[in-house]
């Protein structure tokens, strides 16, 4: 190279220009005065990191790690992916027992599920709720996603999978722990919407859970074990040509950009080809190769939110432009606003409050606007919107399967 | 995806030229790489200061400039930004330093005083918060005194500001904005009580972020003149005014791709069949024509090493000179020759490539060459003005 | 001493306001002198602040200069003990490059040992895996008890010490001509380059300790000193790139070291021989800031893709022996001259040559001769009591003592203040605020300085705090400091010319590196500074 032709650093830190647009972006900044912000926390404490590691701030555990910051900046500085990998480098704090059970997501729908009416029973009662509050701290007003009875495998097992042998083109699905041990019905929309539009859905051959809770809570060994599981996992679906489909933003976004950037997990074998169902479905619709016939007795006013990774990655139009094709949706794109949930952090007792407040210029606006269902590509969004504004939360491809005359979408979508 | 123009760069130039476009009925696309200039804007937009004389290479050569001019204060206004001032003559605005500085429109809460001279002999009271460090009572005052206007310094301690103070770095414009959102009215009730006569209040830019009605309530809620003046960045007028630009644009049924990154495009038989972003990978972003709206150096619309200046997407012409030595002058506040690079066009904006027009590839805004936007105090009207040209260009018909 | 004297009527005089002068200064205060300092600027202005920062091993002389050698390793382990705020033991490293000869190697580790300074061969895998930056290319590599020193910090230190034994600092004040009475110096007159007031000061012996500009002080006096202008530029990178020092092992070249400095490195130097003139006013041509990189990067190939924050140089004051162009082969040896055994000018002594690592020892030596002139028998003790700051140990122990929790301003503060933080106020939030966001210098280290370390200007602040120092130089906090600097001296108008010429300084630091990263700096700048506050506003 030529001397000085441009400048690298890790997670592009050295090209802040301290403009300090991202403190304006941060949601956590206005809500907590405890959390350093993104410039002070990112690249102004990365030098000091690099001087001497006793620079490194417990305090930095604030940080919702949405990467509003790295959508604001206009240097290119990946401002979260700093503070994540300081706190994967320099932090000391071990993860309470309490966070190790919000991570563990996988494990935790595992152990549940067969108990689920029990367990959803316990977990809903205000007593459980207050000793959750007063022995792991997890707030008495969240309410605890519910179990579903049969997982989401088992079901596709036993109902979908030889039906899908009868199409030519597949796609894989990776469909997350939510889908999986809490929320089903989700992956029978994506289902029947993909069977719709002429493709099979086959499961990856054992996926893990992605590892974002793992991530947020420090469990940086066990992440680094899913991701490396993952990647071969997934590396084999896209090594037969597979594009792999995910109904959520967040194991999407962990698994692409995560795994590389703070995890050093290598994930070139599959990362181009993993995508949100939504981007599939769009890119297939604007190409011709996919008809959609809508019904025509379908009405809903619907307001989209945009997911913070789901800003990150940029595909937020996907979503929007498949909606917009629905002719009976009155249709609202919300303010792109930080929910607050921000995955298991809303959970903590001690972030209730902060997460409330993040949230309520989103929670406001939809109060404002009042709309029938709010769309969402995001499952811990949804919990945090459906709690806080009673409001139904649907993701895009259920709306899209309720919305569509399946069985006239499905004749003209007969690939040979 | 394929739209009727792609911008890249969702500043001023390409907020500007989008807005235009898709008022148009055109479809426009604006891939924007994180937020912009307009996040340091002083509140005003500067279009020539007055005894400059426009250079021969400078954009407003190429333009209406008197026809675009009083186009500006309609079409902002059909954006929800009210700006103030005499399209055709500078006004004065008190900068945080209280200079006193030329420009043409104003926003909401800034305010275009007719005169240099329209503060002296009066009375002012400059209102500030404890702590608030990036709006510096003393210079301002101390200016203002100077120019021949008294001036008495208050400071309000509103328990209200307690927890932001806490944090001992983000006590910046923009937060304060947020609490003064809820807090706007006890300013105007504490203030009433400091008054001693004054027939001035000056206030820094701290109100309304989100909606200037906070803006117009603080003014009425005083028979004495409010003085708005700007803080150290963000700025929250130039943020509110981004804001409303993009939300128009949505509205008018625009894609705004924020946090993305053209990355390379593909040109063919001198023109710009698509590009492709960071984000979008191999969906490729195809239009009929393209906006290059990159901003200048900060916003990497401009790169430089130690021997080139160039635009590093399409490798477009650069006025640069030879030798680094030539691009700087010693003193900081004098002219610096950097400030006049940019990106070369044809008359109709379209940017030159090895001295020949990109047929469908037209330059708006700072990454243009031939402004110096300090020296000229040009750099708003250079966006907005190149911006609105850009987009007659590439849509003639009126809507 | 005498007890009557009048008010302008001392032991000693010392002029020049470097570490040299710093550093004498508090060894005479130390020994009951009473002591007067003047400094034309401000401290640390000529080469003390504009060097390497490099706590030299001496390692670097060991084959050519093993007296040089021998002061170096001995005033480096003195520092480490005296000057732990000031201090950062990283180790070094003098690698050899393919292009390099070997050999040099085992010359080199041998001069090393004879001069007491301990090296050791590393296998170039293990010195890799130690310093990640170094080039991998590497064929050789010996490891000496090199770091890096803080020259702003380390003067300030002494000034300050000084100042605790009853020694009076002028700073902004010239000398304008000595008061001799035949061959007796007895005095100098001055004059305050701030307000034009002019004064006398009377002391049996005056020390010449400018530096460069000492050439000047002694023809002022009617004695000439051979002195040799060796200009050095350097660059400053945006972060460390390295934590251990690394040079290269072969006889001493351009851009040869490559130091971990507080939050960034500097690669350095160069050697040219500039006239006396141009002393005053250095600028770093683009020349040489080619040569810079390009060597650098032969130490550490990453800088030929790092950010760079600042060019900046300085003047060796070397006195010269022989007709090298270069300076480079001069001794770097410690000359002190009493100019009456000398020149047959009574009063009069001339401490130069050195450098910072010695600065403590030709302290030392300048003091024995003043007190000899004066009579007086105390022995020195600089190396013994450590300096104000410095009592306690590393940044985290001194936070921890002073704050159950420290927040990163207070640790930063710690890093640089030493124990002497105590004294910084975190007690209410205005004062906990930051005014420096790069380097995290709260308002309340702000005002300390402002109250205990003779700051008069933006530029002082900066040398007392690194206010304006990191990645925006100046950008964010000027701004902020001036207008404390403001209130403090009760003037805005100064301040506001101050601000003005601070961002000019740092601008001179900038724009002969103004292209990447740097040129959207200062486009950002001077769009902040010229357009939102109207600097550029003709009045």
């Amino acid at each position: 190279m030529k001397m000085q032709e441009y400048t690298l650093s890790a997670h592009n830190f050295e090209e802040c220009m301290k403009c300090t647009v991202c403190t304006a972006y941060c949601p956590v900044v206005p809500a907590n005065p405890h959390y350093p912000g993104p410039k002070q926390a990112g690249p102004d404490g990365e030098r000091l990191r690099l001087k001497d590691p006793y620079f490194f701030d417990e305090m930095l555990k604030y940080c919702l790690n949405c990467k509003r910051c790295e959508v604001a900046c206009p240097s290119g500085v990946n401002v979260a992916d700093i503070i994540q990998s300081a706190r994967i480098r320099y932090s000391k704090s071990k993860p309470k027992l309490r966070d190790r059970i919000l991570a563990s997501t996988d494990f935790m729908g595992t152990a549940a599920r067969p108990f689920a009416p029990l367990v959803n029973a316990v977990t809903g009662l205000g007593i459980t709720k207050s000793v959750l509050d007063a022995t792991m701290a997890i707030d008495r007003h969240r309410t605890f996603p519910k179990y579903a009875g049969k997982s989401f495998e088992g079901w596709f097992k036993r109902n979908a999978a030889a039906s899908q042998e009868q199409f030519k083109e597949k796609v894989a699905y990776f469909h997350g722990c939510y889908v999986n041990y809490n929320y089903p019905q989700l992956g029978k929309d994506l289902v029947a919407l993909m069977n719709a539009l002429g493709f099979g859905v086959e499961l990856l051959d054992k996926e893990k859970c992605c590892g974002v809770a793992m991530i947020a809570n420090g469990m940086y060994d066990g992440a680094r074990k899913h991701a490396a599981h993952n990647e071969k996992v997934l590396g084999k679906a896209a090594s037969s040509g597979r594009k792999i489909l995910t109904t959520s933003t967040t194991c999407t976004f962990t698994m692409r950009d995560e795994y590389r950037e703070l995890l050093d997990v290598d994930n070139s074998s599959y990362r181009d080809n993993l995508l949100i169902a939504t981007k599939f479905i769009y890119e297939k619709v604007n190409s011709g190769e996919v008809k959609l016939v809508f019904r025509k007795d379908y009405k809903a006013k619907i307001a989209y939110h945009t997911p913070c990774h789901m800003e990150k990655l940029g595909w937020g139009v996907f979503s929007t432009g498949l909606l917009k094709m629905i002719p009976g949706a009155e249709f609202t794109i919300l303010d792109s606003n930080c929910c607050g949930i921000a995955g298991t952090y809303g959970f903590k007792k001690e972030n209730y409050a902060v997460s409330q407040e993040i949230g309520k210029p989103l929670f406001d606006q939809i109060a404002r606007i009042a709309p029938e269902v709010v769309a969402c590509d995001c499952e811990t969004c949804k919990w945090q919107i459906e709690m806080s504004t009673g409001l139904p939360v649907k993701n895009p491809v259920s709306i899209l399967a309720e919305a569509l005359d399946l069985e006239a979408t499905a004749k003209l979508n007969q690939h040979e | 995806m394929k739209f009727d123009t792609v911008i890249i760069g969702g500043g001023l130039a390409g907020l500007t030229a989008g807005l235009r476009l898709q008022q148009k009925g055109k479809s426009v696309a604006i891939v924007s790489a994180g937020q912009n200039a307009l996040h340091f804007s002083s509140g005003t937009f500067g279009v020539l200061n007055e005894g400059a004389e426009i250079p021969e290479n400078h954009p407003y050569m190429k333009l209406n400039l008197e026809g675009y001019l009083a186009e500006v204060i309609p079409f902002f206004a059909s954006a929800g930004v009210v700006l103030k001032g005499n399209p055709l003559k500078n006004s004065w605005r008190i900068t945080p330093m209280g200079k006193r500085q030329e420009a043409r429109f104003f926003m909401e809460d800034a305010d275009p005083l007719e005169g240099k001279d329209t503060l002296i002999g009066k009375k002012a009271l400059v209102v500030s918060f404890p702590g608030f460090l990036d709006f510096n009572t003393s210079f301002l005052a101390a200016s203002l005194e100077k120019s021949g206007t008294a001036v008495r310094i208050e400071l309000l301690a509103l328990p209200e500001m307690d927890r932001l103070r806490e944090n001992p770095s983000e006590m910046r414009s923009v937060n304060v904005a947020r609490v003064m959102d809820r807090a706007w009215n006890k300013v105007v009730s504490e203030v009433k009580l400091l008054l001693k006569g004054e027939d001035v209040i000056v206030l820094p830019q701290v109100f309304g972020l989100k909606d200037s009605a906070i803006v117009s309530a603080i003014r009425e809620s005083f028979d004495q003149k409010v003085l708005f003046v700007g803080t150290m960045p963000p700025s929250v007028p130039g943020m509110r005014t981004q804001m409303k630009l993009k939300q128009s644009f949505e509205a008018a049924g625009g894609t705004f791709l924020m946090g993305d990154e053209v990355l390379s495009a593909e040109i063919s038989s001198e023109r710009v069949v698509s590009v492709k972003t960071r984000n979008l990978g191999d969906h490729a972003l195809e239009a009929d024509a393209f906006i290059l709206a990159s901003g200048s150096y900060f916003s990497k619309g401009l790169s430089a090493t130690t021997e080139e200046v160039f635009e590093p997407l399409f490798g477009l012409d650069v006025n640069f000179s030879e030798g680094r030595s030539s691009w700087y002058d010693a003193d900081f506040y004098s002219a610096q020759p950097f400030n006049n690079f940019g990106v070369m066009t044809d008359e109709k904006f379209r940017a030159l490539k090895e001295g020949k027009p990109v047929l469908n590839l037209y330059a708006a805004g700072s990454v243009l060459g031939g402004a110096d936007a300090l020296r000229l105090g040009c750099g708003a009207g250079v966006a907005i003005l190149s911006g609105l040209a850009v987009a007659d260009a590439i849509a003639p018909e009126s809507k | 001493m005498a007890n009557n004297y009048k008010d302008n009527e001392f032991d000693v005089i010392i002029v020049g306001g470097g570490i040299t002068g710093a550093g004498t200064a508090r060894d005479c205060a130390m020994r009951g002198l009473k002591v007067l300092l003047i400094e034309r600027h401000d401290i640390a202005t000529g080469a003390t602040g504009r060097n390497h920062g490099l706590l030299h091993s001496g390692a670097r002389y060991a084959v050519t200069d093993k007296e040089s050698a021998t002061e170096c390793i001995e005033e480096n382990m003195i520092l480490r003990r005296i000057a732990r705020h000031c201090v950062d033991e990283t180790e070094g490293f003098f690698i050899t490059l393919p292009e390099d000869d070997l050999d040099y190697q085992k010359k080199f580790v041998e001069s090393c040992l004879a001069a007491g300074i301990s090296a050791e061969v590393i296998d170039p895998k293990d010195a890799i895996r130690m310093e990640p930056s170094v080039n991998p290319d590497l064929i050789g590599a010996v490891k000496v008890p090199d770091g890096s020193v803080d020259p702003f910090r380390l003067c300030a230190a002494n000034m300050l010490d000084a100042k605790l034994h009853g020694a009076k600092i002028l700073v902004y004040t010239e000398v304008t001509s000595f008061i001799k009475e035949g061959d007796t110096v007895r005095g100098v007159k001055v004059v305050d380059t701030k307000t034009g007031q002019e004064a006398e000061y009377y002391a049996p012996v005056t020390v010449n300790a400018a530096g460069i500009w000492g050439h000047g002080i002694a023809a002022m006096a009617g004695a000439n000193i051979g002195m040799f202008p060796a200009k050095g530029a350097l660059l400053i990178f945006a972060h460390r790139v390295n934590s251990i020092v690394i040079n290269r092992c072969r006889k001493p070249a351009n851009a040869d070291i490559l130091v971990p400095g507080d939050t960034v490195c500097v690669i350095g130097t160069t050697s040219t021989k500039v006239p006396f003139e141009e002393c005053d006013n250095m600028h770093v041509t683009p020349d040489e800031v080619d040569l810079l990189l390009t060597e650098g990067a032969k130490l550490a190939p990453s800088l030929a893709s790092t950010r760079i924050l600042r060019a900046y140089a300085g003047v060796r004051p070397l006195v010269s022996a022989d007709n090298d162009p270069s300076g480079r082969n001069i001794s770097r040896g410690i000359v002190c001259l009493d100019h009456e055994t000398r020149d047959g000018i009574k009063g009069f002594v001339s401490i130069t040559g050195g450098k910072l690592m010695t600065y403590r020892l030709m302290a030392e030596q300048a003091t024995d001769v003043v007190c000899r002139k004066l009579g007086i028998d105390r022995s020195c003790e600089t190396a013994v009591i450590p300096l104000p700051g410095s009592e306690g140990g590393k940044t985290e122990e001194v936070s921890k003592k002073i704050w159950a929790a420290p927040t990163t301003a207070q640790k930063a503060s710690a890093g640089r203040a030493g124990t002497r933080a105590r004294g910084i106020s975190f007690d209410n939030s205005v004062d906990a605020a930051l005014v420096c966001e790069c380097e995290e210098v709260s308002v309340g280290e702000v005002k300390s300085a402002i109250e205990n370390l003779e700051v008069h200007n933006l530029v002082d602040l900066r040398r007392r705090t690194r206010v304006g120092m990191g990645t925006c130089q100046g950008e964010l906090c000027a701004c902020r400091a001036a207008g404390l600097l403001g209130k403090a001296h009760g003037c805005t108008e100064r301040a506001e010319k101050d601000l003005r010429s601070f961002m000019n300084e740092r601008w001179k630091g900038m724009y002969p590196i103004a292209w990447g990263n740097t040129l959207r700096e200062a486009d950002y700048t001077q769009w902040v500074y010229n357009q939102v506050l109207g600097f550029n506003v003709e009045e």
